[in-house]
């Protein structure tokens, strides 16, 4: 007991640093205006009003609809090509490293550079105020992000059982939607996940991007910093609604994560 | 079933490397090849690049007289078991020996009586629901040899599929391959770097080393006769004696090979072959059982025993013959004593020695004389 009490005590501070935020949100939006700012802070009872002004003062309930629209939207588009782009590096090493690399890079650009140019392109076509166009922008960010967390699992035995299926009888196309998918079935569904929660967390292209009918849940969140102030109670309960849809998909996530890595390790 | 015709074949890989090398092999309709060779000498490569996973990079292919260097794996009609078995991890066993036939459109209820049908001949009927995970090595193995049977291909290509089972598992399914040979009559290409799997289960063997066939021949043929030091040294456990010599003039007109400190004379049948190593030096190979204890009708030679090792029906006698630095063995009769030190006689079969040339690395042609047990 004593000597695992050292690594306890920082396992406690470093999840209540993580926690206590969270939990404060959480009071907040159940208190209202008045006595979420009161230091120090006093009990007061828990009042649902927030959660019913989101909906009823606030479109949150088209906000979150949109939200659901890109997020399942981006993730459509971009899950089938990161799955075939990732098999295309590990398979055939198109481009090689060069291209892979380039892939990358893009995101490592601060997004304020590239949004800008897409801007001015979107509003050329039409796509501004667009749910597709906002489901475009979302795969540009995602698309590279899911094929890098493809490209391993698609290495390994997979690429024998694969030589096996050739054999026997399969084309490239189907050996690989038959065999390698299945496969890395694990893989793509984590991935999906995580494109899912991009998605859906995403700020500075919904914001620049997005109009009135087609703004997020983050966009509808800052727009609750008006200038009469912020509506601090009204936050906090929109902001419980807005990360709920993530911490129900997390567990999956990490689920599919560690099986997708297992499934590789097994001959 | 199909006669697997390799002309100069060659594979080299970007840097450089050249796996196969100019390989001329022909493996008849019907026949069981066993690749034989070392780790890394080009048996995989080969393999590979008969069932069109790998390119060839020059040379020629042919299956059944038709040139196939550019045609996909699949219309090759060939079946290969990879070493680690290569099952669909997804598929239950039953679809795992059905997808072949899935994929050529092959009725369902066809499918399902072949499956069964292929089941019942290997003894894997009660596991058809599981999932290969669920699956022993063994059972594996089965599987994946019944993906291949299933099918009924005109070939079979086996990249070391027994050398993932233990040593028992394996001598039951070396056994059992043999008489799926037998049975079907089929094409089957059958690669190994265990030497003995080899020899107990070829028709022929195809000795390779460093990308290159060395022989091709039947087991015996290849171990009676081997065409190079390589080879000599590669088959066989103790392995053949390799021991630096030079072949000198006898009284009498005849030839003798002087090893160390001893002269044994060579037999009348082998004086022409060998008359051009007058006076040269030659590797002398004479296998572990050509050296006999308690033989005094034949030439002896004396060794400083090293080590005496019992294994079953007889013993291993590890010495150096006098003069030389090199070690021989012996294989002895079970009763055979000794302790390390002794100084031991040993008979030699002159008649089933063999000269090699130590710069060519290859065998001095000598008739066979077949092979009689020698006289005590
Ligand atoms: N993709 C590759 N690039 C370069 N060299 C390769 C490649 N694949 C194989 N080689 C080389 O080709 C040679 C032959 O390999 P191969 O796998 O055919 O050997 P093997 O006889 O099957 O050996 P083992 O008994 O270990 O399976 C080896 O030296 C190997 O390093
Ligand atoms: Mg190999």
């Amino acid at each position: 007991m004593i000597k695992r009490a050292g690594p306890h005590f920082i396992l406690i501070l470093f999840s209540a640093s993580l926690l206590l935020p969270l939990l404060w949100v959480l009071r907040t939006s159940l208190t209202n205006k008045v006595s979420a700012y009161r230091i120090p802070p006093e009990w007061t009872e828990p009042i649902a009003d927030n959660y019913i002004a989101i909906f009823t003062d606030q479109p949150f309930g088209t906000f979150f609809l949109n939200s659901l629209i890109v997020a399942v939207g981006s993730t459509a588009i971009a899950l089938p090509l990161a799955t075939m782009l990732a098999y295309a590096f590990c398979r055939f090493n198109t481009g090689g490293m060069p291209l892979r690399l380039t892939v990358l890079a893009s995101q490592m650009l601060p997004p304020v550079i590239l949004v800008l140019p897409l801007f001015s392109i979107f509003l050329t076509v039409g796509l501004i105020n667009n749910h597709l166009g906002l489901m475009l922008a979302h795969v540009t960010i995602n698309l590279p992000f899911l094929a890098w967390m493809l490209i391993s699992f698609f290495e390994g035995d997979a690429r024998i059982v694969e030589e096996a299926a050739r054999v026997e009888g399969a084309t490239r196309l189907q050996a690989f939607l038959f065999v390698a998918v299945p496969m890395a079935a694990p893989g793509i569904v984590a991935a999906g996940l995580l494109g899912l929660i991009l998605s859906w967390n995403e700020f500075l292209y919904a914001l620049v991007l997005s109009g009135k009918a087609t703004a997020t849940l983050p966009i509808g969140l800052s727009a609750l910093e008006t200038h009469r102030g912020v509506e601090i109670a009204m936050l906090a309960a929109a902001t419980m609604f807005s990360i709920t849809p993530v911490f129900v998909l997390l567990p999956f996530l990490k689920r599919y994560l560690i099986k997708g890595l297992a499934l590789g390790a097994v001959k | 079933m199909a006669h697997i015709v390799l002309d100069k074949v060659t594979k080299s890989y970007a840097g450089g490397v050249t796996a196969v090398d100019a390989v001329d092999l022909e493996i008849r309709d019907g026949e069981l090849m066993v690749l034989l060779g070392p780790s890394g000498c080009g048996k995989s490569t080969t393999l590979r690049m008969i069932a069109g996973l790998e390119t060839i990079s020059s040379g020629d292919l042919y299956i059944d007289g038709e040139r196939v260097n550019e045609k996909d794996p699949r219309d090759r009609d060939l079946a290969i078991v990879f070493q680690n078995y290569a099952l669909y991890p997804h598929m239950n066993v039953a679809r795992n020996l059905g997808f072949g036939l899935k994929l050529r459109r092959v009725p369902p209820a066809e499918i399902e009586r072949r499956v069964q049908e292929t089941a019942r001949m290997l003894g894997i009927e009660a596991l058809l629901k599981r999932r290969p995970a669920q699956l022993s090595g063994g059972q594996r193995q089965r599987v994946a040899l019944g993906r291949a049977l299933v099918r009924q291909p005109r070939g079979f290509l086996l990249d070391e599929p027994l050398s993932n089972l233990d040593a028992q598992l394996r001598t039951t399914m070396r056994l059992e391959l043999i008489k799926l040979h037998r049975q079907l009559g089929a094409t089957i290409i059958h690669v190994t770097h265990d030497q003995l799997e080899a020899m107990t289960m070829g028709e022929r063997i195809c000795i390779m080393d460093g990308g290159k066939v060395v022989q091709v021949g039947p087991p015996a043929d290849v171990y009676r006769n081997p065409a190079s030091l390589f080879v000599a040294g590669f088959l066989a456990s103790p392995p053949m004696n390799l021991l630096p010599a030079a072949v000198v003039g006898s009284d009498g007109g005849g030839l003798a090979v002087r090893v160390g400190a001893t002269t044994l004379p060579l037999p009348e049948e082998y004086l022409q072959a060998y008359a051009g190593c007058r006076d040269r030096s030659v590797v002398l190979g004479v296998r572990p059982e050509d050296l006999h204890e308690a033989a005094p009708a034949l030439p002896q030679i004396t060794v400083a025993a090293n080590a005496v090792e019992m294994v079953g029906p007889e013993v291993i006698l590890v010495g150096t013959p006098e003069g030389l630095e090199t070690e021989a063995s012996a294989r002895l009769s079970r009763a055979f004593r000794a302790e390390p030190g002794d100084r031991i006689s040993l008979g030699v079969d002159m008649r089933q020695i063999h000269l090699f040339d130590p710069a060519t690395g290859l065998a001095v042609p000598r008739p066979d004389l077949g092979f009689e047990p020698h006289r005590r």
